[in-house]
């Protein structure tokens, strides 16, 4: 395998707390609405949807579809963004690693796997091939 | 441009100046690079980390019209040709070479399905532009050009309804010409921002110039080339070709379009008659979020 690209620490704030604070447990949570009943992406207190306060954190599985995908070449170290769309419903923009760069495609499969962070930060979400 | 006609028309002022400038080049940037865009927006701990440059942001909006609307390489790559012959009469503009579309598809892939000559240049550079009222406006001895309608807007990942097949143009285009009460088809001349040659295809379909999913078939053999197609842009080589100063390209768009309707454009790109010409801008990135902002002028 080429060498990864090392991914820097997210920033995190109050509302974002107990994501990251799950992530070092290995569990991905999604916040879902009690109030309409959807799910959304990235987690925030107010429903982004209907503006409900009432939201709650959920543990998700973590598989997807790649809505879309570019490989990154000039870059020191090749890599993949992507948009995947959780089986929940949001999609949420985030890496494809342990792919073969060259066959990465929308509509592929995915399965969520965690990625170190630099400076001891939280494990960050990534996709890899389901 | 509508802000300031918006103070004259209220009273609040009578002349307004807007100005633009940057040096991106000589302090290094490039589009390739990852940068914070603001540490403390809440977007930001779900993307910086991930390597969103800007090139990757747009080449992601590239990658989804083609799976969903068959758009192809080369039907791109005719943005970047037309714009190269307009520069070529540019005695200021950075690249003056006309391209082929081969030469653009045979470029190196920076990120996948964008080469490097689907991406705007990195330029210093900067642009002023002079509001004024009606009364000042005709006391000033130069060709008389009025603002019709403009339209803002923005957008963002909504939550996580994401669709990369349209941009913020989709509202503010309407509204620009609502208010203006012209249709697409009365525009003569078009500046589109054009920071890779994808963001010219989504924002002309959103603006209305054709059916959502067809503006690969729009821009293909020479359609946005003055004297050639349907829908002359960009004479002045725009971003692709001319410059892009503080990695915006905003005001140069209505600068040049403000020229076509002059009358003082480079003759071998001016479009005769130019009469209504348009001026839409994006700002940020159409992969994640942005604002857009479009603007329709008339020669009086
Ligand atoms: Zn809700």
């Amino acid at each position: 395998m080429a060498k990864e690209r090392s991914i820097p620490a997210p920033m995190s704030s109050p509302e974002t707390e107990p994501f990251w604070a799950a992530a070092r447990q290995g569990k991905f949570l999604i916040k879902t609405c009690t109030s309409c009943g959807k799910a959304h992406w990235y987690p925030r207190a107010c429903c982004p949807h209907c503006m409900s306060e009432t939201t709650e954190w959920v543990e998700s599985p973590g598989r997807g579809t790649i809505y879309s995908v570019s490989v990154m070449k000039r870059a020191p170290e090749v890599y993949a963004i992507a948009y995947v769309t959780l089986e929940e419903g949001p999609t949420m923009m985030t890496n494809i690693v342990e792919c073969d760069f060259d066959k990465v495609a929308i509509g592929d499969k995915v399965q969520l796997t965690w990625r170190p962070t630099q400076d001891d930060g939280p494990p960050y979400p990534v996709f890899k091939p389901a | 441009m509508a802000h300031a006609a918006e103070a004259i028309a209220a009273g609040k002022c009578s002349v307004a100046l807007i100005t633009l400038a940057g040096r991106p080049r000589s302090e290094g940037h490039s589009g390739a690079t990852p940068r914070i865009r603001g540490a403390d927006a809440p977007d930001t701990q779900w993307e910086f980390p991930l390597g969103v440059a800007t090139v990757n942001a747009y080449a992601m909006v590239a990658a989804r019209h083609m799976h969903q609307f068959g758009t192809t390489s080369e039907q791109l790559a005719w943005v970047k040709v037309a714009a190269s012959h307009h520069a070529q009469y540019n005695e200021h503009a950075m690249l003056r070479d006309v391209v082929t579309v081969e030469q653009v598809v045979g470029s190196p892939l920076i990120a996948t399905p964008l080469h490097r000559l689907d991406c705007c240049v990195v330029s210093d550079g900067g642009g002023a532009l002079v509001v004024v009222s009606p009364e000042i406006a005709r006391s000033l001895k130069r060709p008389l050009v009025k603002v019709m309608g403009a339209g803002e807007s923005m957008k963002g990942q909504m939550g996580g309804n994401v669709d990369l097949t349209y941009s913020a143009g989709v509202r503010s285009g309407p509204a620009a010409f609502a208010e203006a009460g012209v249709k697409p088809s009365d525009i003569k001349y078009a500046s589109i921002y054009d920071s890779f040659t994808i963001t010219v295809v989504v924002q002309l379909e959103d603006l209305g110039f054709c059916e959502k999913g067809q503006g690969g078939r729009f821009v293909a053999d020479g359609n946005l080339i003055s004297g050639v197609g349907r829908l002359p842009f960009n004479t002045d080589g725009g971003g692709l070709c001319n410059n892009h100063p503080a990695n915006r390209g905003g005001i140069t768009k209505v600068i040049e379009a403000v020229r076509q309707l002059r009358g003082e454009a480079h003759p071998k790109v001016q479009v005769p008659n130019c009469d209504i010409a348009l001026a839409h801008g994006t700002g940020g990135l159409l992969g994640s979020r942005h604002g857009g902002a479009t603007l329709i002028m008339e020669r009086e």
